[in-house]
């Protein structure tokens, strides 16, 4: 690892920190490839319940934060706990941190318009997200 | 018409089930089975009588008018549920069917049908109701296997396509070429995985080249990769004797149990144990969700025939399958198959 990818390292995990300090989220997490590989998992984390988190490997097209991955789209949704295992929307960091809504939104790590990355946010409680909680989490990215 | 008289008289010896006839209260006739009953279980026949005409007044009762009874009461026959010679080691137990033959008369005849064969028809239709759940479970499968191919795979070439088509047919900048092809290869990529996972679900071919317990690490793997839950395998076995439908049995059954704990149990660990011995082999796979009531799910009801089904794959290969459970300790399920000596 070189020099300058430690520090990137260091602020996003400042990054994570900033926001679940900041915000009244419950769980603030965020998951990039690690370099020179295309598997994307949780590495900066904050307010986590666990350490389950490390084994989830992200899907293209799965869950939320599969699905930010792919259409490089923010994207929100209430009312987690009734999603089931089979379904498209279950969204495992989700399952892991017991949270009942998250919204979601891409990264970019490289100049290409391509998402690789993906910044999640969310309640253990019945607190609803909506457009309004994108566009907070979305002001952390751009001030950056 | 004499000798057809006789025959009828014959046949009502013969019959498997005892049959008393009634008018009123005295027994005009009853065949040979009833009176050989009658007589091993020093048996009154008032008290068949007694005990169908007190159901049968609890059945018609007025008072009685829920929806079902009003069904009820519209069957021409009666049955009850009776146990005969309760205090002998053998209790037999019979259906007693009431059956009014004439009403001015007031003849009716009592029947004592044996629950056995009752029991036996039940089971019947028990496995009818099971092979049409296998059928349906099949038929969900290639659903899923059709729609996963629509959805994730053929969306995923067709992005591809149109990018090499832009590629091909819009003048693009060296820099946009280089996002363009990026962006393809990762639509390729993604598609590839989806390919690589579905071969996976629908068949391992790790379990024919490598064996049940490399198969078995796969599969945690890949479910631990999904859901976020430790997936442990702990084995020690040699699976080189074993046919090739007992480890695609028991690996299927590791499959549905490792579903069944993600699904409803909402376990956090789960562990495969698969150990051989000398003369069998055993897999449990052990989690730590909430655990159900096992006789409560072991009626026929439509969640519990997924376990059923397990159940009768390994009885078909000679093998036992047990669940144990109980609300707040988690479930064990265990596959055990005899192994013949090398």
């Amino acid at each position: 690892m070189s020099l300058e990818e430690l520090d990137s390292q260091h602020d996003y995990q400042r990054l994570v920190n900033r926001i679940y300090h900041a915000e009244d989220f419950d769980f603030v997490g965020l998951a990039l490839p690690a370099s020179g590989q295309s598997t994307i998992k949780w590495y900066f984390v904050a307010g986590n319940q666990n350490e389950q988190f490390r084994k989830i490997v992200l899907r293209s097209g799965i869950g939320i934060a599969g699905l930010v991955v792919k259409t490089g789209k923010p994207f929100w949704k209430n009312g987690l706990h009734d999603v089931m295992y089979e379904s498209k929307m279950y969204t495992p960091i989700a399952k892991t941190e017991s949270l009942q809504s998250a919204a979601a939104i891409p990264i970019y790590t490289s100049k290409v318009k391509l998402a690789d990355g993906v910044l999640l946010a969310g309640y253990r409680s019945d607190q609803q997200v909506s457009a309004e909680t994108i566009s907070r989490l979305s002001r952390y990215l751009t001030t950056d | 018409m004499l000798e057809t008289l006789n025959w009828i008289e014959r046949y009502f010896d013969e019959v498997t089930d005892a049959v008393f006839i009634f008018q009123e209260d005295h027994l005009l006739v009853s065949n040979q089975l009833a009176k050989n009953l009658q007589q091993e279980l020093d048996l009154d026949p008032n008290y068949l009588a007694q005990v169908a005409d007190a159901s049968v007044k609890q059945k018609l009762a007025p008072t009685d008018d829920c929806f079902k009874c009003e069904i009820r009461s519209l069957m021409k026959d009666i049955s009850i549920p009776i146990t005969l010679a309760e205090d002998q080691p053998h209790p037999l137990s019979y259906f007693l069917i009431y059956h009014v033959i004439d009403t001015d008369n007031h003849v009716f005849s009592l029947t004592l049908k044996s629950r056995d064969i009752i029991e036996r028809m039940d089971q019947l239709a028990q496995q009818r109701q099971l092979n049409q759940y296998v059928n349906r479970a099949h038929e969900e499968e290639r659903k899923k296997i059709s729609s996963d191919l629509h959805d994730s795979i053929a969306q995923g070439v067709y992005s591809a396509i149109m990018g090499v088509r832009r590629l091909r047919e819009e003048s693009l900048s060296a820099d946009e070429i280089d996002e363009l092809s990026q962006i393809i290869e990762r639509e390729l990529n993604d598609t590839l995985t989806e390919v690589k996972g579905m071969a996976l679900d629908i068949r391992p071919s790790v379990l024919d080249n490598f064996g049940l317990l490399s198969a078995l690490k796969v599969l945690a793997q890949r479910s631990q990769e999904n859901s976020g839950v430790t997936v442990t395998v702990i084995g020690k076995a040699d699976t080189d004797r074993l046919s090739s439908n007992v480890q695609s049995v028991l690996y299927r059954i590791a499959q549905e149990s490792i579903h069944n704990a993600l699904k409803h149990a909402e376990a956090n660990e789960i562990t495969i144990l698969l150990v051989s011995h000398d003369h069998f082999i055993n897999l449990e796979i052990i989690d730590d969700g909430v655990g159900f009531d096992v006789p409560a799910h072991r009626k026929f009801n439509g969640r519990s025939l997924g376990l059923m089904n397990m159940n009768e794959r390994v009885k078909s290969l000679n093998g036992s399958f047990g669940i144990k459970s109980s609300p707040g300790n988690g479930t064990t399920v265990t596959a055990k198959f005899p192994v013949v000596g090398a």
